[in-house]
């Protein structure tokens, strides 16, 4: 069965506010990695939302179409028990670090799972290992640089071990250092057989991704094998997706 | 030499009891004294506290002098036209009130010690709510943001050549107001956005919650308690009698 | 005589052993594209709000037109330098998208009509009209960058300097950034750009300094492609 299941999704802000999301479809398999890119604006961080259950669980606004993860239908399930299925790292850290510690942060997860102490502690430290972040474990993420944060929001996050893991501009804000452990991080991940959906303006950072879905004002403009896709400068132009 | 957050909170709960409890300056000054020592017992920079209290200060001697113009009774030291001013126990229940506001924020320092998922975990194990327990921990998180928030509007506001002290008094107020608004709906925005990112790590999804780590008292806890609790006690009874 | 001069700058940040830049010697003048380059943790946001004026230096000393930099109110330096921070919200107050770019203007007396027609101009350039009625916190990140950035150009400060201005843009709104900034550049004005898009840097920077550990590493000249090659 598909990973992730979005069928005739649509969305806006409030009743008679712009469409942010047009009737969107699309499947993705266990296992595929699919990148989804656009202008800004084009409705790609409204995805990740509704990817989740935050939409429309957590927001106003009226929502047509259906999400399914892992065959849980995001209408039927609260947004912390879909958490089990697929986690979310939103765009900004800022505004999901609030633990005093980088370890306590990334335990966040595995306890709201009420997982033993002895299995929470493993966790924390299989993803500080993957992350290469032990340097940081008693730090203050608040106190921590830009890129910093980016790579303990995803740990946080992390620490879940979802099936499905999908990304709000993860590469950006990270050096080329940065961007190398975290495509690190997807690769190993990946071949562990997670789902991963990552939103990104920069097509070369998302490059080895298998699936490129484009939107364009809210609909789908174009959905393919990445490769194809980043061949045919012609649309890329066209869709001014290429400086 | 750590202690447990919650033993922190026995002290300052005693602390506040006599602070409430006593009514003239006398024994308030002493255990203002008790407190500060307390507070270098557990290695605060007396500068630090001088930082939570100065912001206070206008409004100590607001309610300073209230106090003392409206608790007549005593001797009288000023009086205008027959109506008595400044009075001998106008002065006490001023210096009581101001006092007492010391004590208790000087004492509430202590928790400032304790890091914010210590602290959630002392509550959690007094038999508090997780979900209450964790505001704490986001509103620690977040009040420095807010103010940090604040100065950073008012550094971009000056860096887009508005000079703050030139600006006429009228257009002044209307000015921060219209500041103020937008501040205060990011900061909604923002709690919003943390709840959702919380939710999304699976907060709430079950009743309980499991921890990463627990607080363990050690016999230094059991013995300050103890002597907190012991000494409280006698000074109240002594009190009350 | 440089615009902008900072000589032996270090600072370290209240409670840190280490200091996050020292023995800066930097020139900065009124033209060209300089762009600070480093890893995550460089410096690079410390070494601009030393430049602002946001941060006083613990030692050595910044000139501003031959003054030195305490000597000025932030407002002062506001009118000279335009600063644009890393994340965008931290410099959005307004209720409207057209106001926040007129708000410097208005409130440093120009009249109305002057300010709707500088407004109208920035938001046309920076493809912000059809927004310009709504609240900035509403708006995507990379139309909050953009609005960041039209917010503090409408003033038209003499020298930009910009924390990461291409987080959060798409190719086509980093291919209009580079355009502005070479137009910028063009006029007499000098920018600055902090970034570790290395591409974007490559092709819009005159000159680039390295950064590495709050201390400047190295410095070369080149010439900012042009950007008809795609």
């Amino acid at each position: 069965m598909d990973a992730v299941i979005v069928q005739g999704l649509s969305y806006r802000y409030w009743t008679d506010g712009p469409v942010v999301l047009n009737n969107v479809s699309f499947r993705v398999a266990r296992g595929e990695m699919m990148a989804v890119t656009g202008l800004s604006g084009c409705g790609k961080s409204t995805l990740c939302l509704c990817l989740n259950g935050i939409i429309p669980h957590s927001r106003d606004g009226a929502m047509a179409g259906s999400v399914l993860v892992g065959g849980k239908n995001t209408r039927e399930h609260k947004v912390s028990s879909l958490a089990f299925e697929v986690g979310l790292v939103f765009q900004d850290p800022d505004t999901q670090l609030f633990a005093p510690t980088v370890e306590d942060e990334i335990a966040f997860a595995p306890e709201n799972m009420c997982m033993a102490p002895g299995r929470i502690r493993e966790r924390v430290d299989q993803v500080i290992a993957l992350l290469g972040i032990e340097e940081l474990r008693e730090a203050n993420p608040n106190q921590l640089s830009g890129g910093e944060k980016h790579l303990v929001a995803l740990g946080a996050v992390l620490a879940l071990d979802p099936p499905v893991l999908v990304l709000d501009e993860v590469f950006s804000g990270l050096d080329d250092a940065g961007r190398q452990r975290v495509a690190a991080v997807l690769e190993e991940l990946r071949s562990q057989g997670k789902t991963i959906i990552a939103v990104e303006h920069d097509l070369e950072s998302v490059a080895f991704a298998d699936r490129m879905l484009v939107l364009d004002e809210g609909a789908v403009s174009r959905l393919d094998r990445t490769e194809a896709l980043l061949a045919d400068r012609e649309f890329l132009l066209a869709g001014r997706l290429l400086f | 030499m750590q202690f447990d957050p919650r033993t922190k909170l026995v002290a300052i709960i005693c602390i506040t009891t006599l602070a409430v409890l006593y009514n003239t300056p006398g024994p308030l000054f002493l255990l203002l004294i008790a407190s500060m020592i307390l507070l270098l017992f557990f290695r605060i920079d007396p500068r630090r506290t001088w930082g939570y209290l100065r912001p206070f200060l206008y409004l100590f001697l607001l309610l300073f002098v209230i106090q003392v113009i409206f608790s007549p009774g005593g001797e009288v030291l000023l009086a205008v036209r027959q109506v008595p001013l400044i009075t001998g126990r106008g002065l006490d229940m001023g210096a009581s009130v101001v006092l007492r506001l010391l004590v208790v924020i000087t004492v509430a320092v202590l928790l400032t010690t304790a890091s914010s998922r210590d602290i959630v975990l002392g509550l959690v194990q007094l038999r508090i709510p997780y979900e209450v327990a964790f505001m704490v921990e986001v509103a620690m998180r977040f009040l420095p943001v807010f103010r940090e928030e604040l100065a950073n509007v008012v550094t971009a506001v000056q860096l887009r050549g508005v000079d703050l002290q030139r600006v006429p008094w009228g257009q002044k107020m209307a000015l921060y107001r219209s500041l103020l608004f937008p501040v205060v709906y990011g900061a909604l925005l923002k709690a919003q956005q943390l709840s959702e990112a919380m939710d999304a790590r699976g907060f709430r999804a079950y009743p309980r919650r499991t921890y990463l780590r627990r607080l363990q008292f050690q016999s230094l806890d059991y013995a300050m308690m103890l002597l907190f609790l012991a000494g409280t006690s006698v000074l109240v009874w002594r009190q009350l009698v | 005589m440089a615009f902008l001069a900072l000589n032996e700058v270090a600072f370290a940040y209240r409670g840190q052993q280490k200091r996050a830049v020292a023995g800066i010697d930097l020139a900065f003048d009124l033209d060209g594209i300089t762009a600070i380059v480093g890893p995550n943790g460089s410096g690079k946001t410390t070494l601009t709000k030393l430049m602002t004026g946001i941060l006083q230096p613990d030692a050595g000393e910044i000139l501003l037109e031959n003054r030195t930099l305490r000597s000025y109110s932030l407002a002062e330096i506001g009118r000279r330098i335009g600063y644009v921070f890393q994340n965008p919200e931290q410099q959005l107050f307004c209720a409207t998208v057209a106001e926040e770019i007129g708000f410097g203007l208005r409130h440093q007396g120009w009249g109305p009509s002057a300010v709707r027609e500088r407004t109208g101009f920035y938001l046309d350039y920076f493809e912000l009209a059809p927004y310009s009625n709504i609240f900035p916190l509403h708006l995507s990140r990379g139309e909050k960058q953009r609005l960041a950035i039209a917010a503090v150009l409408a003033g038209e400060p003499g020298f930009l300097i910009m924390d990461e201005p291409t987080a959060g843009l798409d190719a086509y709104r980093k291919r209009l950034l580079a355009d502005y900034l070479h137009k910028v550049a063009g006029l007499g004005r000098g920018v600055v750009i902090v970034s570790h898009d290395t591409g974007f840097v490559q092709r819009v920077a005159d000159r680039i300094i390295n950064l590495e550990n709050g201390r400047i590493r190295g410095e070369r000249w080149q010439r900012g492609d042009s950007l008809d090659a795609v």
